[in-house]
């Protein structure tokens, strides 16, 4: 029971922290996408 | 008719405060050991000082006020707010024997800021203050956004009834255990882990940066507390702008997520529901308006050409952007660049980030992603009325840790305090425009102090007037409590003055 309440804590951290990760990426991918469209313009 | 307190009331509500405030002495014991550690005499003195005063303090009330009666909701609602303003005026001396405050008022108005989680500053010559000094300055948020009362509940109070009305004074209307104790245990264990984890990533970081050892993890444990309490600190006057590192600044964005996260959805996901960050309102609503505001932030940005590139615009844009939304109040700028390089359309998208904020029973100020979901599940309920036949029923469901259907007293609630929330931003740009600021300036601070973010565009200074020091502190107070336990105490000296 122990070593499953451990498990589950690890990967919630970890679900927490991709969750994080996945924002991040996708705010600098809008970063690249606005520097291509001033580029352009 | 309106009754007159009785001396049973006073004496509940002077023992429970007496409680925290004991409490809150003990505290100040963590930063008198660093000091001791760094050889820090007299900064260790000070809060040596600090801490007998405290205790003083509290024990002569728990001794004066001694009952063994349980709080009625009132006066546990009184026993918050009275806390909150004894931590701000015993937590201040400590800083104000430092000499590195230009009067008390100043400390006091650091101690708030630091408690309620926001950020903002008006310490002098911050480079070079005692380890003890500091880590008090960092450690207040880690107390505060976890909620001071929070702190005496694991410790101190031993009924859970009266400790239910005191968590829900301090804006935490969610519990996520049954007994009211587990769940401010659970926080607890949620941030202790958190500390140990980040402070070793961030301290591998700085020494990876060409910092020493003990500074390099001192610079972790301090930049953690305050990102994960969403509070604007750093230990260094020009913030995160000091590492000049991109990978501290993107482990600085994860724990600014990580302290904007409900406590409630911290709670599901380490017990294995996983699933429900995906379908929780609160973190779709953060998307969405993340998503929002930061377009509105990146048109008017591209509009001055500010920043060119898109590794800058991430850095200096997106960094500010997410340290407002997630009310954290890190920055990689400094403070009057938003004025002279932002324009007003970026500072627009800020200033709705900021109000917006993070997520409900976070340590996150601002109206709050729960209430902002509300509001738009309701609009959405309105809007199926109007084009349902008639007689039809129309329900609308929202998913925030289970299936909810809507109703109108959530929808009254999350607008009433969404509504107080807009009154504390624009009272607070009035007094601003009053001592002779611009308009988008005082409303910028405004929002920064109410909404508990701590991001500055120069107006918070030493310098600044008195009377605006006091408004923000009164912001700060009121915007951390969500507002109830501060109208309950004006209620209750009314009640004192006029009642019967």
């Amino acid at each position: 029971m122990k070593i499953k309440s451990f498990y589950n804590a690890v990967f919630g951290i970890g679900t927490e922290i991709f969750y994080a990760v996945v924002i991040i990426l996708a705010a600098f991918l809008i970063c690249i996408a606005a520097y291509f469209f001033n580029y352009d313009s | 008719m309106i009754l007159k307190p009785q001396l049973q009331d006073l004496k509940n509500i002077g023992y429970y405060s007496g409680k925290i405030i004991i409490g809150v002495g003990l505290t100040m014991l963590v930063p008198a050991v660093i000091g001791l550690l760094f050889a820090e005499i007299n900064p260790a003195l000070d809060f040596l000082i600090a801490t007998e005063i405290t205790s003083i303090i509290g024990l002569i009330l728990t001794k004066l006020c001694f009952t063994e009666e349980d709080l009625n909701w009132m006066q546990g609602m009184i026993v918050v707010s009275l806390s909150w303003v004894a931590a701000m005026l015993l937590g201040a001396i400590p800083l104000y024997l430092s000499g590195h405050w230009g009067s008390y008022l100043d400390a006091c108005f650091d101690v708030m800021s630091g408690f309620t989680t926001t950020g903002l500053t008006l310490v002098q010559d911050l480079d070079h203050i005692s380890y003890a000094h500091n880590l008090w300055r960092h450690f207040t948020p880690f107390l505060g956004g976890q909620g001071i009362v929070v702190i005496a509940l694991c410790f101190f109070v031993k009924g859970v009834s009266g400790a239910f009305k005191m968590y829900v004074g301090e804006a935490r209307d969610e519990r996520l255990l049954p007994n009211v104790i587990d769940t401010s245990r659970f926080i607890w264990l949620v941030s202790i882990v958190y500390l140990i984890l980040s402070t070793l990533v961030l301290g591998i970081v700085g020494i990876a940066n060409g910092m020493k050892t003990a500074n390099a993890f001192f610079h972790g444990a301090c930049i953690f507390m305050a990102a994960f309490d969403t509070a604007g600190f750093a230990p260094q006057s020009q913030n995160i702008l000091y590492y000049h590192s991109l990978l501290f600044e993107v482990i600085t964005i994860v724990i600014m997520f990580l302290g904007a996260m409900n406590f409630n959805l911290h709670y599901h996901l380490w017990t294995g529901n996983r699933r429900e960050i995906w379908k929780n309102i609160e973190s779709r609503a953060l998307c969405i308006t993340l998503l929002f505001t930061f377009l509105i932030t990146l048109i008017g940005l591209n509009q001055v050409g500010s920043y060119p590139r898109a590794v800058i615009m991430f850095r200096k844009g997106f960094y500010q952007l997410i340290s407002g939304h997630t009310t954290t109040g890190y920055m990689t700028i400094y403070a009057r660049q938003f004025i002279n390089d932002w324009g007003a359309l970026a500072l627009a998208g800020l200033i709705c980030a900021m109000a917006f904020g993070g997520g409900s029973c976070s340590t996150a100020g601002g109206i709050k992603m729960l209430r902002l979901g509300i509001i738009v599940k309701a609009l959405q309920q309105d809007l199926k009325r109007i084009v349902s036949p008639e007689p039809a029923i129309v329900e609308q469901r929202l998913h925030h840790l289970k299936e909810i259907f809507l109703e109108d007293k959530q929808v009254r609630a999350a607008l009433l305090i969404t509504l107080a929330y807009l009154v504390l931003y624009g009272i607070g740009a009035l007094v601003g425009m009053f001592y002779g600021y611009p308009f988008l300036d005082s409303l910028f601070e405004s929002t920064s102090a109410a909404a508990n973010v701590g991001l500055s565009c120069g107006i918070t200074t030493p310098g600044m007037p008195a009377g605006l020091k006091l408004t923000y502190i009164v912001q700060m107070w009121a915007g951390r409590l969500e507002f109830m336990s501060v109208f309950t105490l004006i209620g209750f000296f009314i009640a004192a003055i006029k009642g019967r």
